[in-house]
Parts: structure tokens; sequence; C-alpha cells
């Protein structure tokens, strides 16, 4: 089973902020500017974040992994936004046609 | 396994430390090279990340004095004449002797000698192996990252002694080839990693049933509330079910024609003309299915096979024409086994039959639950076929009950369908027709077998068969033998429950076809929400009839080919079909 995680990063190096992005882009669904929203088994958690501390600078970046609960119970009552709404989820589906 | 049987090379300190855990373990990662990951081994990469890069420099034995002061990460030691080989992650000097220092990712556990058996063994076979290299060392040191402890392991007279007769053992068992029983009810199960390969409870289990209740047969078609139709009584509590009910990864279909498949950092972008359609994160692909002119980038490819993501290359039509896996499984010792079995009538008849006795009472059952107005003899000549089957004395004689039981099956299959609301006529089906499909339902079951084909192709490949080898279906050029045998028991359970819920719940129509001169064919609309209804059904949750717990229909397909290889090891008497009630 998977929980919803939303991970917030402050980078302070261009080249490095673009890697945590790409990295990011693996795990979630960017929702806003450095804030990103995933769907993440412990496991998949485990790898986000061996791959994140690969490219970090421990003394300079820092990024912020808040677990929300389970993807669909709280982790998916909890989030409200104002204004434009969020996308759905990418991860709610169970298979992929296209 | 007999021709396997050479002495096995050297052996490492950590698979020592699993035999020391469990001997199954052992022989199921050393000899059968089984693998998986779970969270425990992410977390022990994890807090090895540093020690595993390797650093710092080792003097030869002569040159290490007291004043001589080490640090390495990361060293490889080996001994022929103890036929053993290690990778210290760490190893230091103290006062002219070396001390090797093994990284544990737990915290330590609260024990006299301060650290569990297994780790003190290897820890103690990495001391043994500096000793055999001329240096001189006393004790280890184990380093739990958790709590930042480290515990000293001294290597006394005693574990030295315990040391070499497990290791002695442990090749002992890899020569012997013989696959050592699982653990009872042990609590070291539920946080082992391949706890889904050795099925530990199910196992004991069915040894239990079958081994001092030999085919207690149930009455015939009895229709009683709650009975179940294997010959193996159902647990009478619920087994420990120790891994996930559901494969939480989804499977990617792309059948738009001219569609190309690229890598964009960690996902998988599919673009129509250059322009991006979907994309899916790489993590989360659980197999990737082609339908006909689509392309795949050599970056994707390579990306998809480093976490062993099979893609499933199909004719438009869904018929599977190519796999790409990585390379074949590493447990020969399977398809040895699968070869000799296949060569063996005795063998595939009963296994035959087990088969197709499962298909005829799941096609029963569906239309029981499912048909409407069904005339009585429709069920009474199913059961009569299912009991023609037990007295079946050849493959061919199978065959022809099969035939018959499936014909009688779907002369019944339309009562199943909810009647039109007006008076527009039904879907015309009166008998299975293929090559091509003549009718919609035809067109329907056909792609739902297709899917269900490569479904159980992607099954056997994981557990490490050869698809194409089978035991009831005979080999014949491109024809996935084994994954034919293996689905039999679920073509009413998946792909005809499939095609009646679609059509009930009118998802798709009369106007969905295509039809051309005789054939009758899928319009790309029908086809995706078949797909979606195909893999909805495939994540249901169902009770499995004898182990009692709730797991999805896809990890019920790789349980039954694991238990299928469970017996041709022989651990289990027989092959147990999957019936539900």
């Amino acid at each position: 089973m998977r929980n919803r995680y939303v991970v917030c990063y402050d980078i302070a190096n261009q080249k490095r902020w673009r890697q945590v992005y790409r990295i990011m882009r693996g795990f979630g669904d960017a929702v806003q500017y450095s804030v990103f929203c995933c769907d993440l088994s412990p496991s998949e958690r485990m790898l986000m974040i061996m791959a994140l501390t690969e490219v970090m600078n421990q003394r300079e970046d820092r990024v912020m992994v808040v677990d929300i609960g389970p993807a669909d119970g709280r982790g998916k009552a909890c989030i409200e936004a104002l204004g434009k709404p969020l996308a759905p989820n990418s991860s709610e589906r169970i298979t992929v046609v296209v | 396994m007999d021709a396997l049987a050479t002495t096995p090379e050297l052996i490492p300190a950590r698979m020592l430390n699993e035999y020391v855990y469990c001997p199954r373990l052992f022989y199921l990662e050393y000899v059968q090279r089984e693998w998986a990951t779970n969270l425990d081994v992410l977390q022990g990469r994890y807090v090895h990340r540093r020690v595993d890069q390797a650093a710092g420099r080792v003097p030869r034995a002569e040159a290490v004095t007291a004043e001589v002061a080490i640090h390495a990460r990361s060293v490889e030691i080996g001994s022929e004449e103890l036929g053993a080989v290690a990778v210290i992650d760490v190893l230091e000097s103290d006062d002219g002797q070396l001390v090797p220092v093994d990284y544990k990712k737990g915290s330590a556990p609260d024990l006299p000698e301060g650290a569990w058996e297994p780790e003190r063994i290897q820890v103690c076979l990495q001391g043994l192996l500096l000793r055999a290299n001329g240096y001189v060392s006393n004790y280890g040191v184990i380093y739990y990252v958790g709590d930042k402890t480290r515990v000293r392991v001294e290597f006394t007279p005693a574990l030295v002694t315990r040391t070499k007769q497990l290791l002695a053992d442990a090749r002992a068992l890899a020569v012997a080839g013989s696959l050592p029983p699982p653990l009872v009810n042990s609590n070291k199960c539920p946080r082992c990693s391949l706890v889904g390969i050795c099925l530990p409870d199910e196992l004991n289990h069915v040894q239990q049933v079958t081994g001092s209740r030999p085919t207690a047969e149930t009455a015939h078609g009895s229709d009683k509330a709650g009975s179940v139709a294997p010959d193996v009584a159902p647990a009478r509590r619920e087994i420990r079910r120790l891994f996930p009910a559901r494969d939480d990864n989804k499977a990617v279909y792309v059948q738009g024609q001219g569609y190309t498949l690229g890598l964009r950092g960690a996902t998988l972008e599919i673009r129509d003309k250059g322009q991006a359609v979907d994309a899916v994160r790489l993590f989360e692909v659980s197999q990737l299915n082609i339908f006909g002119n689509v392309q795949l980038s050599a970056q994707a490819l390579r990306a998809l096979a480093s976490q062993e993501i099979p893609i499933l290359h199909l004719s438009y039509g869904g018929w599977l024409q190519a796999v790409t896996a990585p390379p074949p499984h590493k447990n020969i010792e399977l398809r040895c086994r699968q070869f000799q079995a296949a060569a063996d009538p005795a063998f595939c008849l009963k296994l035959a039959k087990a088969l197709v006795g499962g298909k005829i009472r799941n096609s029963r059952l569906l239309l029981r639950r499912n048909g409407r107005r069904l005339p009585p003899e429709a069920l009474s000549q199913l059961v009569a076929l299912r009991d023609l089957v037990e007295r079946g004395t050849s493959l061919a004689e199978l065959l022809g009950v099969e035939g018959s039981a499936a014909r009688e099956y779907f002369r019944y299959f339309s009562t199943m369908f909810k009647l039109p609301p007006d008076d527009a006529p039904p879907f015309d089906f009166t008998g299975r027709n293929r090559r091509p499909p003549k009718d919609p339902i035809n067109a329907l079951l056909s792609f739902g077998y297709s899917l269900l084909v490569k479904e159980m192709v992607v099954a056997v490949l994981g557990v490490g068969f050869d698809p194409y080898l089978g035991f009831y279906h005979q080999p014949r050029y491109g024809r996935p033998a084994l994954a034919l045998d293996l689905m039999e028991e679920f073509r009413p359970l998946v792909a005809d429950s499939v095609v009646i819920t679609v059509i009930n719940n009118g998802e798709i129509g009369p106007d969905d076809f295509l039809q051309r001169g005789e054939a009758v064919a899928l319009l790309p609309r029908a086809r995706k929400v078949f797909i979606e209804a195909f893999e909805r059904r495939l994540d249901q949750l169902v009770t499995h009839p004898v182990f009692g717990y709730q797991v999805s229909y896809r990890r019920v397909f790789e349980i039954q080919a694991r238990l299928l290889a469970r017996t041709l090891t022989g651990e289990i008497p027989r092959y147990i079909p999957f019936v539900t009630r």
C-alpha cells in the first residue's frame, strides 16, 4: 500500500536543483514550484531518498518529506487547493491505455 | 540436481550469513539465484552507500606492523583453501592485526553475545579469510548503523569451529542439490525478501493436508454453500499472507499506431508525432504492452530492462508475437525439471487432469452464478464431463472431453448476458468461433484470451519457466504452451467474466465493432475499454480457496506458477488448480 508524500526542496545550486527536479519527476507529480506530490510504498520512498542523497549537498540543500497518510485515504482528503484546481494525481490509474 | 552437482565455487560470507538465518534462503539465493528486493534490502544498500565504494590501501601481510594504520573500505578477500570469499565493509588495523568491520542497518540486539548468530558467523568467516591470507585477526566488529553501536566479536575457538562447520554444511547442501523445507511459523519469514518466492506457510499447509489426507474427494457437483471444489481442504484458519495482496504497479498498453515511446528523465513518455500524449513514471510500470506499429527507443528499452520490466510485443489484433525480457531467469534447476517432467507422460496426464478439471469447474461456476433461465441439465452435463476427466487415460482423451465441455458451456454462454432493455436484437452468439472471430462476442473472447495468454507468459517467465514447453498443450512452433496450460482454469474466471461484465454494464455495445467480410474486430475505443476492464479484474481481490487470504488475480497467477514449480521439484505431491467458490 502506498502513502502520499508532499516533498518540497530548497536547493542552493542551479545544477543540483535541476538534478533534483529530474529525480522528483520520476517519483511524483509537480504541484507547485519545488513541491511534488508522490504516492510511494516504503521501498519506493527509500529509493527516492537514495536517489536524492546521491545529488544533494548535505550542508547547503534541504529536502522536506511530509507523509500525509494512505494514498487512497487521508492522503487524498487532506489536500485542498484554492484558486486553480489541482490536476488529478497521475498514480490513481490502474492501467494506462493510449 | 545431479547434473549441477559440481563443487560450488567460493561461497560468499554473506551467503553463509543467509545459511545460518535459513538454509532454504541460502539455497534459493545461492543455488537457484532467486533474488528479490524489499524495504530491508534497500535500507541495507542505503547504509552501505559509503562503505561499498572501494577506498584505502591494504598492505601485504608481512608489511602490517603495529605502526601501520589501515582504514580501507570494501575490501575483497578470498581463499581457495577455505572455499570462501568476502567483501569486508571496512578493514581497520589494531596494533598489528586486522579488524573486519561489518555494517548492519538495524540496532544492536539485546543479546549476551551482542549480535545475532548469522552476523557473528559472517564476520568470523571474514576473520578466517584474513588469517588464510597471512594476516593476524583475532576479533571483528559489527557496526549497527541504527544506533551507531560497535559490537566486538572475538574469534574464539568455539566460534571458529562453528563457522567452519556451518561453511561445510552450506557447501554440502549446495552440492546435494535439494531445496530444504521452509521454516514452520517462523517470525523470520515476514521480513524476508524472498517470502513471495519461498511461500513457506502455503507449502507447509499443502504438505500437511496432502500428506495426511490423500485425495479426500468431495462429492462431485455438490452445491452446498462453502463446498470448495479442489480436493485440498482449505486452511482452517487463514494462512499468514506475507507479501502484498496487490501489485501496486500498473500495466501500460500502447495501441496508437505510429506512436513512439521514449525516456524523459525517469519517466516513460508516449508521443504522437513528437507531441507527448501521456507519461508514466518508470518505477510504477509493471509491464509494457505494445500493439502493432509502435516505436520504442533504445534508451527506454534499456531503462525498462534494468528494472526487469517485461515488454510484450503484440500484433494489432492482440496476439503475442515477442517478449523482450532480461536474459532468462538464472534458476536453471527449474528449467531442467520442467524438461524432465514434460517428457514423462504420467506426469503430464496427472497435471492435465488437474488443469482441465479446474477449467470445467470454473466454467460451471460462472454459468451457475450468472446464467439466467439455465436448464438444469446444463450444470449436470458439466459435472458428468468433469468425472470423465478424472477417469481419463490419455491426453487425447482429455482434449476430447475438454472440447465437449467447452461446447456445452458456450451453448449456454449467452444466458449470462442481460437482455437488452428494448427489443433490440441481443448480441448474436451461438458458439465459439475464431480465426477470425465472426461475431462481436467471439471477437471479445478472442481478445480476452490473448490478453490472458500474455499475462501467463509474464507469470511463468518470472518464476523461471520456459513458456514454450507445456505439459497438456504439446509444443508447437511459436505457441507459449506452458502459458496456455496454466491459463485453462482462468479462462472463465478472468477472460469470460470480463466479457460478460463489459456487455452487461453496457461499456461495450454493438457499435463498437467493425465488420469486414466474415470477420469482426474491435474498434480502438472498445479495445481501450476492454483492456481497462481486464486490468480491473486482475486487480480485484479474491479469496484464495486453499490459503484463505485475499489476493489479486495477478498475484494468484504468480502463486499458481510457483505451486507448479514446487510440484516439479517434488515439494508438493500434485498441482492444485485455482477454483473459486
